[in-house]
Order: structure tokens, then C-alpha cells, then sequence
């Protein structure tokens, strides 16, 4: 409990880093180069004018105009305001060189030097595996990404991805199942916690679907951010957010993929670290598949299921789980009996009214609460209960 | 000498007043018509001739010229018969020439001097309000139902003349309790059995004007179902009824002995009809067709996919706008065409549908589903799909509710509508909605999902928000539009072509 309370209070030092990057003009490059060369008070004060800079960092600020619009915006009031957001944020700050840093990134070609994070970063310490795959993927894609992430974090794997629409949120939602699945306690610290590395601001919600995501990942896992609180997503920072998923992972998985895009972008910066890149081959008629049929032409290993991500890590794949993997809301006791008295053949609202004796109203109701969960689906007028579970016989 | 008498001809729905102009002259013996006569017309100078013997009065040995005025207009029918007669008699001075500036004549002539009813009493009498119009005896009823005006009959020519010359007393008609006039036999909705959905849609759509169509495999009952619908429409108020009257009048020369229509019309036609006798037109009458026909009442299409398209695809205009604008190279009429549709029809050649039963292959089924265009299925606000009853159903003792409760409902929901914005939900325009039919935060949010994923396009957003408005209105719920509304109006928007995208699992 103390050293919780006393995380949440930011030194000075992590004031000035984190006001630092939050300064127009000062990209991670820049930051570095400065954090390199002084600690981040001075550096602060370097920014300000009151400082002498170092060799290097007074050359890097010769860049015409730089230094006129640091000074012009490097006030107290932004340093506050800065110091505001992270706190009713709870947001912690891990600079270059710190202790908390995670030492994935130690290593790295361009590591950050300023990290923003929410959660626990201990959750970097698995094995981490990367899922990333395009915002518009099929509905098998999004079922395999869910599935695949839920079999790796059940097997202690770390899944990090980076909360876009599609493949992203759906493999985030596949770890998450895995740790609302599991009632035993003991059992609970075997399985892998979530990390999502986002491109805005830990306090600006992006996209803003994913914000009870967001809120989860944060508080059961670890939510990075390389940009200051209050940076809108802006597109230059999506590249950038992909390298931290790219150094982060030991292994890539790309679910479904166009030839282009942000996945892409993912997959070059994975080759420049020797990541293992794995993909999931598609249908050569399905879009969303042609990146990721693409890249297994081109030497990639392609994967079916978690056991061959398993394999790539040199993990033992046989303890890999057999249960099916039923993510859907659990049902309450009355809709359990609506979907047991139903399952078997196709209905219509007619007979679903005869046979479950409630208003036409009700079952109306009834039937699109049981289709938003996913319990049944309709076509044409007629509606059939989804079973994933074989009965046991 | 020179006689003027006042007459109507039919042009659609409408009387078209016309003044027979009779000029007998000097010159070889001769009679002929002018100002656009059709062959009927012309015809009425062999009729008039063979009259005027029957009856023993004197055939003029001189030159008699007819004009029919206004000449611009074609007229068509043998209404104007009885007219011309009258001018001739008063060229002769066998009927004051003076009193006729205060009569209008409709009828056609029989050779033997007697008065026949003609087509279209009630708007041709409607065309002559300002003048005591003399009609066939058959008509009598009709006419003065529609007319308050006096209306006065004859059986033959003979009794006109003594009648005009007031030696005789008109027949007038004696008042009726029209409210009870021309009720069809209504079939009622406790027949049905089973079939909770289906007769909730049949409620819905009697009460908010809502298109209604059935999707089912065969002996499910859609036609039984469609049948019952006009039971719970309420009685055509005034308006309405004379609206009617004047519709079915112009094509039936005799059904109407009890006055106005009073009940919401039921038109069944079948799938081999044909463009004309959909929307109206052919002769130079301009007849309207089967969708006026049902004006104020039902049109029920079964087999909707039997129809030729270009037949469907005539309904779309006056669907939008309860009118069918007809336009020939002579005329163009406007006749009233505000019908509640309802269609049937099976969901696939096979006529199956049930998941697993259907036999036929996607082609087939595309194939199918390409016969009803887009912008048609469209416009049905509710498309329910109706199953077989199973056997409890067919054999249970408990029946549904009756014609007679149910149209309670409607009636109530209806005036709520009208109360409103004097229009039914389903005529409600987007502005009107967002005032009456404002939506609970969790509806709005549901309705919000089913446009993001693509299920609900922007028109198919207001029509569903207008069941829905309906739908509470049935439930009592007169404000806020909730949840539970939304989800039953949504169930009763079946997409028929979501065979081939079908709803997306969970994962």
C-alpha cells in the first residue's frame, strides 16, 4: 500500500522528463538526445534558456526557429499542467535509465526515453508475443485473434497489441477472457496479463469504443504511452507507436493484414530487431488476408493456432489448454432457459412467442439481447441458437 | 330552335360538367353529334330515336344539330343520353324550355323509353350540385347519399316529361341509416391460431398505416392473416367515404343501393394484372385501377413475386404519395390511391425458408430475391416472416383474440396518431418524428448500434423509428420511445436477403 502511494507521487525529475515530451517539435529522437546529455531538470531549464546546453544538444537546437518556439512554450504553466494530467490520470512515468524502465526496451534501436504507462509494468516480464492485424478484419479474423491470444495468455504468454479497432481490440479481448475465465486464484498468477501500447495520450481514448478496454487493460495489465497526457492521436504517432510494439515482442503475430497500412509498418520495424514474424494465411480472395499471404510467400512462417506460436518461443505446446474457448457473455439463469428450450432447430419470433409463453414485446426484447451477446442469430425471419460447446456425451 | 341542358361525363374519378347544346333547324332531315363524342356517345342517337318511338312522341323531321360544350374535352359514355333527349323535347316545346336552366340529367337511354344507371352516379352528381339532377332509379340511392343536392329519378322518358312539365312528381329517395350501409362481411382474427407475431404485425399495421409483408412457406396462413386486416381499420369517416364512393362508383354501375361506402375496402387482385388495371388508365375514361380501388382500405398482393415488375415498380410514386398522377396525350387525371399494402410471399422458390429445410441453392434463392426491387421492400415498414402452425396450435380449443377487441386497440392508437399531427405514424415526415418520437438514451443507443453495423440504412433509421412510435402507442406508452419498442418494431423488419450476409457471431 505505501509504495503505491508513493509511485503516484512523481518526482520533479519525471515532472520536467514528462513535460519535456509533452513540447512541441521534440520527438523521441530529440528527447533522447537531450535526456542523454543532462537530467531532465536541467534539460528542462536548457529548453527555457537558463541553462547552458551541451555540445550536442546546442547543435540539435541550432535547427532554425526550434529554440525560439521552445522558449515560447516551455512555461511553468505547461509543467503544471502536465503534472495535473498525470496525476488525476494516475499515470506513472518511467524515464531511460530508471529502474522501472523495462529493460525489453533497454536494448532497443530507438527506445523511448520517456515511457508513460497505467497498471503494472511486471506484466512485460513473460514471455511477450505481439498481435497486430488490420482494423477491418473479417469476423473469422477477429475470432481467431481472440482465440489465439486467449490459448497464449493462458499459457503465461504476454499478449501486447495496440488497441485499434479490429484484430487489436480483439486479441486484447481474448487476454482479458482468460483472466475473467479463470475463478482460481492460484491459478490466476499463471496467466498473462494484457499490455496495450497505445499512439495519443494515456488520457485521451482512442478510438473512443475501446474506452471500458482501455480502462481494463490499464488495471489488470499495463497500458504504454510514449506521448505526453492530452496528445491527440495524430497520425505521425502511429508509426512511432509501432516500433515500441515491434521492440517490445519476441515473437509478431499477424492476423490478417492488408498488403499496406500500419501492420505493415509493424512487420518492418520487427525485421530491423530479428523478430520472429508469424502470419496466418488467408483465403487468396480475402483482402483483409492478402498482407499476411503476402509475407508467407515471402519466407514468413505461417501459424494456425496458438500451439505453433508456442513452438516459435520454445515453449512446451502440450500443455497447450483444451478447453473451447466460448467468449461470449455468460448467460443469467433466464435467458439460459430461453436458449436451452430453443437450441436445436430454427425459429421464427411466432414460435419463439408459443413456446417461451412471453409477450410478444418481451420476446422481442429477449431475442435482441440474446443476438447482441451472440447467443443467436437471425437470417431471413428465422433464428437459430449458436452452440460452441459440443454437448458432452 | 335552340335548347341548352345541363349533363356530366366521367373523366377518371370526376364529373365532367358538360352543357348538351340541341339546335333544330331548317334543312335535310339529319342528327349529328359534335364536340368530341366517343362511339358510345355518338351511338345515343339510334338510342334517343328508338326511345322517343317507344314512348310515342314525335321525332323531329328537321336538321338537329348536338353539341356536347365544353368541345375541348373528349366525353365517353352514354350518361349523356337522357340530356339529349330533353334537348330534343324542348326544341319541340313538349317540355318548358324555361325550368330547364334548374335541371341536370344523367342517364342512359334503353330503346324501350326506360332510364338505365350509368357508371360513376355519385361523381357525375358531385359534378352537378348546383342544379336538381335527375338520375335512372337504380342510382337514385347512391347519388343522393353523395349529393346535397336534390336528387330526383324517373323510370322511362315519358315520366320525365310529365314530371318536367308538372304533371307528375319526381321519385325521391327515402333517408337510410347509412352508417350501417354496405358493411362487408368481416372475417374475424380470432380464426387465426397461434401465430402471436404475425397478429401483432396485423395491429401494428392497421394502426399506424404501416405496409405490411408476409414472408412464410405455403399454408402458413398469410393470406387468412391479410384477409383480417381490413376488420381492424375503422369505418371511413366522411371524407373518406365519399372519396371511396366516388372510386368504385366510376367502375360499377350498380352495387351501391345503401349509399356510401363506410367500411375500408379490401382489393385482392391477382398476380396476372396487369399495369392498367394496377394503376388505372386504358380508355378514354381514364378507369381507375385496383389501387384506387383500395383507397382508405387494403390492397393485398399475394405471390408479390408472381407480379410483373414493371407492375410493382408502378406502385412506388403512389405509395410515396397516395395519388397516381395519370397523363395521356389528351388528359391527365389525379385519382386517389392511399392504400395500406400487404403482400405475401414465399421466402424462396422452394417455398420452404426454414434454415436447413430449404432446398434451393444460393442462385436460385438471389434469383428469387432480385424479383423485388429494393426501393418496393423498402417501403414495407414491416416484414414479418410466418411459420406453419404447429398441431397444438391447430387443434387448441384457446382462440386468439377477436376482431372486435383488437380493433379497439387500433382505433385508440389512431386517434392518438391523429391527435397529433393529423396523419397516421407511418405518414409522419422526419421533423414530425423527431418531436413525437423522441427516444430513451438505451433505444437510441440500440438504434445507434444497428446503423454502425450496418444493418439499418438512413431510411430504413426513420421507418423503424414510425413502427416504433406506433408500437408504443399501442403498448399505452404515448412519450419516450423505450428500448422494448425499438427491439419488436427491429424483429418485424426481417431483411430478406440476409441469407447471404447473415449476422455476425461474438467472439
Amino acid at each position: 500500500m505505501v509504495s503505491q502511494i508513493r509511485q503516484f507521487v512523481l518526482s520533479k525529475d519525471q515532472i520536467a522528463a514528462a513535460s519535456l515530451a509533452a513540447l512541441p517539435k521534440i520527438g523521441p529522437k530529440r528527447l533522447m538526445t537531450l535526456l542523454k546529455h543532462h537530467d531532465p531538470q536541467t534539460a528542462w531549464a536548457v529548453v527555457q534558456g537558463r541553462a547552458k546546453p551541451s555540445e550536442s544538444v546546442a547543435a540539435m537546437l541550432r535547427t532554425e526557429g526550434l529554440i525560439t518556439l521552445l522558449r515560447h512554450r516551455a512555461t511553468q504553466e505547461l509543467q503544471d499542467q502536465i503534472a495535473r494530467r498525470c496525476k488525476s490520470a494516475g499515470m506513472k512515468i518511467a524515464i531511460f535509465g530508471d529502474a522501472d524502465y523495462p529493460r525489453a526496451l533497454t536494448g532497443d534501436l530507438a527506445p523511448p526515453a520517456v515511457l508513460f504507462y497505467l497498471g503494472d509494468l511486471s506484466a512485460l516480464d513473460n514471455r511477450r508475443v505481439a498481435m497486430i492485424g488490420t482494423r477491418n478484419a473479417t469476423a473469422s479474423g477477429r475470432y481467431l485473434a481472440s482465440h489465439i491470444a486467449y490459448d497464449l495468455a493462458t499459457n503465461n504468454v504476454c499478449i501486447i497489441s495496440g488497441l485499434a479497432r479490429g484484430i487489436d481490440a480483439w486479441s486484447h479481448r481474448g487476454a482479458m477472457r482468460a483472466l475473467e475465465l479463470e475463478s482460481n486464484a492460484d491459478q490466476l498468477n499463471k496467466i498473462a496479463r494484457p499490455v496495450g501500447v497505445v499512439a495519443s495520450g494515456l488520457d485521451v481514448i482512442y478510438p473512443r469504443e475501446h474506452a471500458q478496454l482501455w480502462q481494463d487493460i490499464a488495471q489488470h495489465g499495463a497500458l504504454l504511452s510514449e506521448s505526453a497526457p492530452g496528445s491527440p492521436p495524430e497520425a505521425f504517432r502511429f508509426p512511432l507507436r509501432n516500433r515500441i510494439l515491434a521492440a517490445l515482442s519476441e515473437v509478431l503475430v499477424v492476423v490478417e493484414s492488408r498488403t499496406t497500412g500500419g501492420s505493415m509498418i509493424t512487420v518492418d520495424e520487427a525485421q530491423k530487431r530479428d523478430v520472429t514474424i508469424l502470419a496466418v494465411p488467408g483465403s487468396p480472395r480475402n483482402v483483409a488476408s492478402n498482407g499476411t499471404n503476402l509475407l508467407i510467400q515471402q519466407g514468413c512462417l505461417p501459424i494456425i493456432g496458438a500451439q505453433d506460436v508456442l513452438v516459435a518461443l520454445g515453449l512446451d505446446h502440450r500443455r497447450a489448454s483444451e478447453n473451447i474457448y466460448d467468449p461470449r457473455p455468460r448467460l443469467s439463469a433466464g435467458d439460459q432457459d430461453l436458449v436451452s428450450t430453443m437450441a436445436g432447430s430454427p425459429f421464427t419470433l411466432d414460435e419463439f412467442v408459443v413456446r417461451t409463453n412471453l409477450a410478444t414485446i418481451e420476446a422481442a426484447v429477449s431475442l435482441g439481447r440474446l443476438e447482441a451477446m451472440g447467443w443467436v442469430i437471425g437470417n431471413s425471419g428465422w433464428w437459430e441458437v449458436i452452440e460452441v460447446r459440443q454437448p458432452r456425451g | 330552335m335552340f335548347a341548352s341542358v345541363r349533363s356530366a361525363t366521367l373523366l377518371g374519378v370526376r364529373g365532367l360538367r358538360v352543357d348538351v347544346e340541341v339546335h333544330s333547324g331548317i334543312g335535310l332531315p339529319g342528327f349529328t353529334v359534335v364536340g368530341q363524342p366517343d362511339e358510345v356517345c355518338r351511338e345515343s342517337r339510334d338510342r334517343v330515336r328508338a326511345a322517343f318511338l317507344s314512348c310515342g312522341l314525335a321525332w323531329p323531321t328537321r336538321r338537329i344539330t348536338v353539341n356536347l360544350a365544353p368541345t375541348g374535352d373528349r366525353k365517353s359514355g352514354a350518361c349523356l343520353d337522357l340530356a339529349i333527349a330533353v334537348g330534343l323535347l324542348a326544341t319541340q316545346e313538349l317540355v318548358p324550355i324555361e325550368i330547364l336552366s334548374q335541371f341536370a340529367f344523367v342517364a342512359e337511354l334503353g330503346l324501350d323509353g326506360s332510364l338505365r344507371p350509368v357508371r360513376g352516379a355519385t361523381p357525375l352528381v358531385l359534378a352537378t350540385t348546383d342544379r336538381r339532377t335527375v338520375v335512372a332509379v337504380e342510382n337514385l340511392s347512391e347519388a343522393s347519399a353523395a349529393s346535397t343536392a336534390n336528387v330526383f329519378a324517373a323510370k322511362t322518358l315519358l315520366d320525365v316529361v310529365e314530371c318536367l312539365c308538372g304533371r307528375a312528381v319526381w321519385q325521391v329517395s327515402q333517408p337510410t341509416n347509412d352508417q350501417n350501409a354496405n358493411t362487408q362481411i368481416v372475417r374475424d382474427l380470432a380464426d387465426v391460431q397461434g401465430q402471436p407475431a404475425a397478429r401483432q404485425a396485423l395491429e401494428i399495421s392497421a394502426a399506424g398505416s404501416h405496409h405490411l409483408l408476409l414472408v412464410g412457406p405455403p399454408g402458413a396462413g398469410k393470406t387468412m392473416l391479410a384477409e383480417r386486416l381490413v376488420g381492424l381499420l375503422p369505418p371511413l369517416n366522411d371524407q373518406q367515404a365519399i372519396s371511396a364512393t366516388m372510386i368504385h362508383s366510376s367502375v360499377q354501375t350498380e352495387f351501391l343501393n345503401n349509399g356510401l361506402i363506410r367500411s375500408a375496402p379490401y382489393r385482392a387482385p391477382h398476380h396476372s394484372s396487369s399495369m392498367v388495371a394496377m394503376v388505372g388508365g386504358g380508355t378514354a375514361l381514364m378507369r381507375p385501377g385496383e389501387i384506387s380501388l383500395a383507397s382508405h382500405g387494403v390492397l393485398f398482393l399475394d405471390e408479390l413475386g408472381e407480379f410483373a415488375p414493371s407492375v410493382l415498380d408502378a406502385l412506388r410514386q403512389p405509395l410515396e404519395q397516395g395519388v397516381v398522377r395519370l397523363a395521356r396525350a389528351r388528359t391527365s387525371v389525379v385519382i386517389p390511391a392511399e392504400f395500406l399494402l400487404v403482400a405475401a410471399s414465399n421466402p424462396c422458390p422452394c417455398g420452404e425458408g426454414t434454415p436447413g429445410a430449404c432446398t434451393c441453392d444460393d442462385a436460385a434463392r438471389a434469383r428469387y430475391l432480385r424479383r423485388f426491387s429494393g426501393p418496393l421492400l423498402d417501403r414495407f415498414d414491416l416484414r414479418v416472416a410466418v411459420c406453419r402452425p404447429n398441431t397444438n396450435e391447430l387443434i387448441s380449443p384457446i382462440s386468439g383474440e377477436s376482431t372486435s377487441v383488437v380493433a379497439k386497440r387500433v382505433a385508440t392508437a389512431r386517434n392518438l396518431a391523429f391527435s397529433r399531427f393529423g396523419c397516421t405514424n407511418s405518414a409522419l415526415t422526419r421533423q414530425q418524428l423527431d418531436v413525437v418520437a423522441p427516444l430513451s438514451k438505451k433505444a437510441e443507443q440500440l438504434l445507434r448500434k444497428e446503423l454502425e453495423s450496418g444493418r439499418l440504412t438512413g431510411r430504413g433509421y426513420h421507418r423503424v423509428r414510425r413502427v416504433a412510435r406506433t408500437i408504443a402507442d399501442l403498448a399505452g406508452a404515448p412519450d419516450v420511445i423505450d428500448e422494448p419498442h425499438l427491439h419488436l418494431a427491429l424483429m418485424l423488419r426481417v431483411d430478406l436477403a440476409s441469407g447471404l450476409r447473415t449476422r455476425e457471431l461474438i467472439f
